[in-house]
């Protein structure tokens, strides 16, 4: 770890309403610190709607245009036009939206606005499940969690959807999943979609939830970090929907992951095999990609 | 100059002329002659605009958003399904106040499909806090979306350009096509009041509690009150430079009046003859034309049939459980007036049904020789084994 | 340590010997023959290996010895008042060291020509070149102590003593060996005089095979001597190798260089036998009960058996000069700590080093010295009451030790008291990775080796500046401003512990705010 590499200026402010441990706040304070503040922020229905302030306040040092739920790709598609036509070209349009603002409502936004291949960076803070209403499934809740629209024992059996290969198949110009518990990694990411003007570029951040996942509030980064180090969220990056850079292999079981969060408690051992299974089912297809 | 033009390219070329620098738009029949036409005029360069083809109205109206947040001029267009499916953003733009121009040619809604002529669908957004304009043909479907982007960015609220399906859209009429320096000179360059900028960081659109909300939406409703004052001066501009307005209604033959008909869109012209006919048949009868129905004049559209002892209202729509749109407005523009004629409410020429001048005459007869008005709006022209 | 470590990693030698020194006046010398259990609690050991203190700590002494660094040490202004400290060993010497720190002014009286006790006259020259301490009690003479040789302190004397000083620290060491014994013991030669005569240069002239009898330091030390000029050496010890008193780390180097230890062995008696000597053994068997912490060892059966030996040495250990023997514990007037004893008469006397260290090593004579020190500045500042309670304010880790930067009230006061252990490091941040410096007797690490070990370390509990409070705080809560430490503003923090658990060597902790 250099961690002089990332850069001092922060143009969030303290005071925002999130959690306490938020990992989507510690998302945004990267991002931002890798784009700095010729940056306009296009932002759907989704936790940080609520956290960057009630009127008249603002929690970012940049501007924040809030939109409705399913149309943060297509409100930064026309931001992006109205800045290109008064000559603006140096500003950064960023979408920042939730998992359901990605995955779920906003996806058919996002699927056209990256086949027209808009001149703008989509990050999705990803908190696998709709956070903000009080933890309901999304199509980013992982296999073998439960929230309040999958409980008891119903809890959820189905994958998550990959995002990230559904727009690596858009030939999307850059891809890229990132986690806040690699800001290195992170800011680089963002500064490498900040260059690559002229196409969509995607940042998938992996940012835990103390309150929707159950657990302390101090293990929000531990638990990013160890996604990451179970394979189960791969950090790479993927340009033109075809090279693809793997940026960090795990090493531990995703039992050791799983084991720390309440949302997966009632998960036995079985359980937790089937999905080690899905998980190096997944990074095997990954690392042929490679 | 005059051109003989299609009523979907009076919206083009008034698009044209404002200088609109980004249009996103969805096709949908029948719109799609609008927008094929701005897309080829940026293609060929007839047009400096960023032509964003979205995947689906309600992305339309989101990118006109960003847009039109962004500081430039905005424009899209619209039908029907489309404009239902943007319902959501028609209040964002509005509570955002946003200058977008938008053509919404109407259509009927399904089921069953249909892509005929109706009024349903624009009428039901009368809510969203959308200036709508109605025009009866090329030449004011022109007029009205030129001026529509000068009322837009006075009031800072969006303005739809109603046009009626095939009847106007897909009709060729000769319009005079104004020279762009007229045009120019009527429409300057687009001066945003609030614009998102780097250079002043603001939180737009963000959450407001129970403590300012409220405001924000009385803030609306002035703006929507001011609007039609603005539409008069907005009408006295262009007409120094056109020599053509239009008002807010128009009335045709109302002074002397006994029965009004009350009509929008192009079964305005439709009205226009008959009464022109029925006055040399001896009837004293009027027409008033609403042009304006959001914001509503109710105190003109008062003042105008207050003089009148029966008013025939001609909906091409309804409001399922209450009935014509049109007639209960006008009722309620009437109610605290000291003289209130009996309004008749009739629906008539849903789904493209055609409004022939034998259905407004049986409209006037009908008026004309029933003392009281039905309680329900009355529906004209239904096959007789429905 | 952690501070040492993490100032040694940026290269800043002088400051961390200064740290250093606050502690210890003996870095170049404990570098060398510390037995080093810093090294067993180290955290490190827990990843991969335990971080090499000892190889670090003789790094800095010995820039200091080579005149590469000048450190600066850290004194109270004088606060007119004397002690006269009784032998000039490691205790002594420590004691005078840390009472001078505190402002005290100290005379020594040695008995020898020459200062250093057990370093100067008990430890070889190939453990401890007789430069190094040399140089650092020199370092303790320039801060103004006097060292007083050839002063024999006899019972008038130091009662001459209580009366014209403040306060008397008596470390005068186990310099008296112990006897066997048994017949012919005096054909044997006493082994601490043996070291001391091969300190002077005198080497007897020793036929070998030669049989030590003993097991600890001294033993080994002897053994080592004699093996080193070619000799075979035996060690007859009457226990097992395990219970030795020596430190491991000497009995390896011995067995390398070809000591043999024959286990569970008790001389009975020593013969004359024309040029050279019969010693006769019995063999032992353990007890299996321990006790004193060894396992006990009785006589197995009758059988005794004897070897020929070229000269035998004895070395069953050292006990006090009659004079310096502690009071009994029952005094009231008796204060019992770790490594002293503190009695009040008219004036403060404590007894330190060997006389009260139930381990006889040169770390315990330091702590000896420190403690002594401490319990001085107590006395005369605050009386006699709850020495040892007011002393556990100063106490760091887990064991006795104690720390004289807390004392004096330095930088450390400020910190956390938390002992920080293995599973409080976020090892998410340390890649394993094994010992850089590896320790040899004869070569001081370089510099770049030592910076690199010394980065090995994990700075449990200490701030490295490493950011990652900062870097995570999802509140921009931990503010920096420029050329200040960073500090969390209690306005925004909601206590989400994201820092603590983030920092890797858990220099941070979360608390509840005091209602």
């Amino acid at each position: 770890m250099k961690p002089f590499d990332i850069p001092q200026n922060d143009y969030m402010y303290s005071g925002h309403v999130g959690c306490p441990g938020c990992g989507a706040a510690i998302a945004m304070k990267f991002a931002l610190k890798a784009l700095g503040e010729k940056t306009i922020i296009v932002m759907p229905a989704c936790c940080w709607g609520v956290m960057s302030g009630s009127h008249p306040q603002t929690a970012l040092k940049v501007p924040i245009l809030h939109t409705a739920f399913a149309s943060g790709a297509a409100a930064a598609s026309g931001l992006r036009a109205a800045l290109d036509m008064r000559g603006d070209t140096e500003t950064t349009v960023m979408t920042w939206a939730g998992d359901g603002g990605t995955f779920d409502i906003g996806f058919q936004a996002l699927s056209g606005a990256v086949e027209r291949n808009e001149d703008f960076i989509y990050a999705c803070y990803d908190n696998e499940a709709y956070m903000n209403t009080g933890v309901q499934r999304s199509s980013a809740t992982p296999a073998g969690a439960r929230t309040t629209t999958t409980p008891g024992k119903d809890w959820k059996r189905t994958r998550k959807k990959n995002i990230v290969e559904a727009l690596a198949a858009h030939r999307i110009t850059y891809a890229a999943t990132a986690s806040i518990a690699f800001p290195e990694d992170m800011i680089l990411k963002f500064k490498k979609a900040k260059s690559l003007k002229g196409g969509s570029r995607f940042i998938h951040i992996f940012a835990s939830c103390p309150t929707g996942w159950r657990m302390p509030s101090e293990m929000s980064v531990k638990i990013a970090r160890l996604a990451v180090r179970t394979n189960l969220f791969p950090l790479y990056e993927v340009e033109e929907g075809v090279r693809y850079t793997l940026n960090y292999t795990g090493d531990r079981p995703v039992k050791d992951y799983l084991k720390l969060q309440g949302r997966f408690a009632h998960l036995t051992d079985q359980d937790m095999d089937a999905i080690q299974k899905m998980v190096d089912e997944d990074w095997k297809q990954l690392q042929k990609k490679i | 100059m005059k051109k003989v033009l299609e009523g979907s390219h009076a919206v083009s070329e008034a698009v044209k002329l404002a200088r609109v620098r980004v249009v996103s738009a969805y096709p949908i029949t029948p719109q799609t002659h609008i927008v094929e036409a701005i897309s080829e005029a940026c293609a060929e360069g007839s047009l400096d605009a960023r032509f964003i083809c979205v995947e689906s109205e309600h992305s339309a109206m989101a990118a006109a958003i960003g847009a039109s947040s962004g500081g430039v001029r905005t424009f899209t267009a619209t039908s029907s399904q489309g404009l239902a499916y943007m319902h959501e953003l028609l209040h964002w733009a509005s509570g955002a106040r946003l200058p977008i121009v938008m053509a919404e040619v109407n259509r009927a809604l399904a089921p069953g499909w249909n892509i005929w002529m109706d009024q349903t669908d624009s009428l039901a957004q009368r809510d969203t806090g959308w200036i709508q304009l109605y025009c009866e043909d090329g030449q004011e479907v022109l007029d009205t979306t030129l001026m529509a982007f000068r009322l837009a960015e006075e009031v800072n609220l969006p303005v739809m350009v109603v046009l009626d399906a095939f009847f106007l859209s897909h009709t060729w009429e000769p319009v005079d096509v104004p020279d762009r320096e007229s045009a120019d000179r009527f429409l300057p360059a687009f001066f945003p009041r609030v614009v998102v900028d780097t250079a002043n960081p603001c939180n737009m659109g963000q959450m407001s509690p129970p403590g300012v909300y409220m405001e924000m939406r009385h803030s609306v409703q002035m703006a929507m009150q001011m609007a039609g004052e603005c539409l008069n001066e907005t009408e006295d501009a262009f007409y120094r430079v056109f020599n053509r307005k239009y008002g807010r209604i128009e009335q045709h033959l109302c002074e002397d009046a006994e029965i009004v008909l009350v009509a929008a869109g192009t079964a305005v012209g439709v009205c226009r003859e008959v009464v022109s006919g029925l006055r040399e048949e001896g009837e004293k009868v009027g027409l008033l034309k609403i042009r304006l129905f959001r914001p509503f004049p109710s105190k003109i559209v008062s003042e105008v049939l207050k003089r009148a002892r029966k008013v025939a209202v001609i909906d091409r729509n309804c409001s399922f459980g209450v009935g014509g749109i049109f007639a209960q407005e006008i009722k309620a523009a009437l109610f605290n007036s000291d003289h209130r004629p009996g309004v008749y409410s009739y629906i008539a020429g849903l789904g493209g049904r055609d409004i022939t001048p034998d259905t407004v005459r049986e409209i006037y007869r009908i008026t004309r020789n029933t003392e009281k008005p039905e309680p329900e709006s009355v529906w004209i022209g239904l096959r007789p084994d429905e | 340590m952690a501070r040492i470590e993490r100032l040694i990693g940026r290269g800043l030698y002088q400051q961390a010997l200064e740290c250093l020194l606050v502690e210890n006046p003996f870095p170049a010398v404990c570098g060398r023959v510390c037995y080093h259990p810093c090294e067993n609690s180290c955290n490190r050991a827990g990843l991969d290996c335990a971080v090499a203190i000892n190889g670090i700590e003789r790094f800095l002494g010995d820039e200091a010895l080579h005149g590469r660094i000048q450190p600066t040490v850290f004194r109270f202004p004088p606060r007119g008042k004397k002690i006269a400290v009784v032998g000039a060993g490691p205790a002594g010497l420590s004691a005078a060291y840390f009472l001078s720190l505190l402002g005290y002014g100290c005379d020594v009286f040695e008995s020898r020509p020459e200062p250093g006790g057990v370093l100067r006259w008990g430890i070889p020259s190939y453990r401890l070149p007789e430069d190094v301490p040399a140089w650092e009690i020199r370092r303790i003479q320039s801060m103004g102590v006097q060292i007083h040789c050839n002063a024999s302190v006899s019972a008038d004397f130091l009662e001459d003593l209580c009366r014209s000083y403040s306060g008397v620290f008596i470390g005068a060491g186990h310099g008296k060996s112990l006897t066997m014994n048994i017949p012919g013991e005096p054909f044997a030669l006493d082994g601490l005089d043996f070291l001391a005569g091969v300190k002077q240069g005198e080497l007897p002239d020793v036929k070998g095979p030669v049989w030590v009898i003993g097991g600890g330091n001294t033993a080994v030390d002897v053994a080592r001597t004699l093996a080193r000029s070619g000799l075979g050496v035996t060690i007859a010890y009457r226990r097992t190798r395990s219970d030795m008193p020596a430190f491991e780390q000497e009995i390896e180097p011995a067995m390398a260089e070809g000591v043999r230890i024959m286990e569970l062995v008790s001389p009975v008696r020593i013969e004359k036998q024309g040029g050279s000597y019969r010693l006769v053994l019995q063999k032992m068997k353990s007890t299996g009960e321990k006790v004193r912490g060894r396992m006990g060892a009785i006589p197995d059966g009758t059988d005794v058996f004897s070897i020929t030996a070229g000269q035998v040495f004895t070395a069953i250990g050292a006990g006090p000069a009659d004079l310096w023997i502690p009071p009994l514990p029952g005094d009231a007037r008796q204060i019992p700590l770790s490594h002293c004893t503190a009695v009040v008469h008219e004036i403060p006397l404590v007894y330190g080093g060997d006389l009260t260290n139930s381990r006889k090593s040169i770390p315990d004579a330091v702590a000896s010295g420190k403690q002594a020190a401490m319990v001085l500045d107590l006395l005369f500042t605050e009386g006699k009451h709850d020495i040892p309670e007011k002393l556990k304010a100063f106490h760091v880790g887990a064991g006795p030790s104690l720390s004289m930067e807390m004392y004096i009230g330095g930088e450390r006061k400020e910190r956390s008291r938390r002992v920080v252990s293995y599973g409080d490091i976020n090892t998410d941040y340390f890649p394993p990775r094994p010992r850089v410096l590896k320790s040899s007797e004869e070569n001081t690490a370089g510099e770049d080796v030592a910076v690199d070990e010394a980065r090995r370390c994990f700075n449990c509990g200490i701030c490295n500046d490493c950011d990652n409070c900062r870097v995570f705080c999802p509140e921009v809560a931990v503010v920096k401003e420029d050329g200040s430490a960073r500090r969390i503003d209690m306005d925004y923090c909601k206590g989400c512990g994201i820092c603590v658990v983030e920092c890797p060597r858990c220099a941070m902790d979360l608390e509840e705010e005091p209602v």
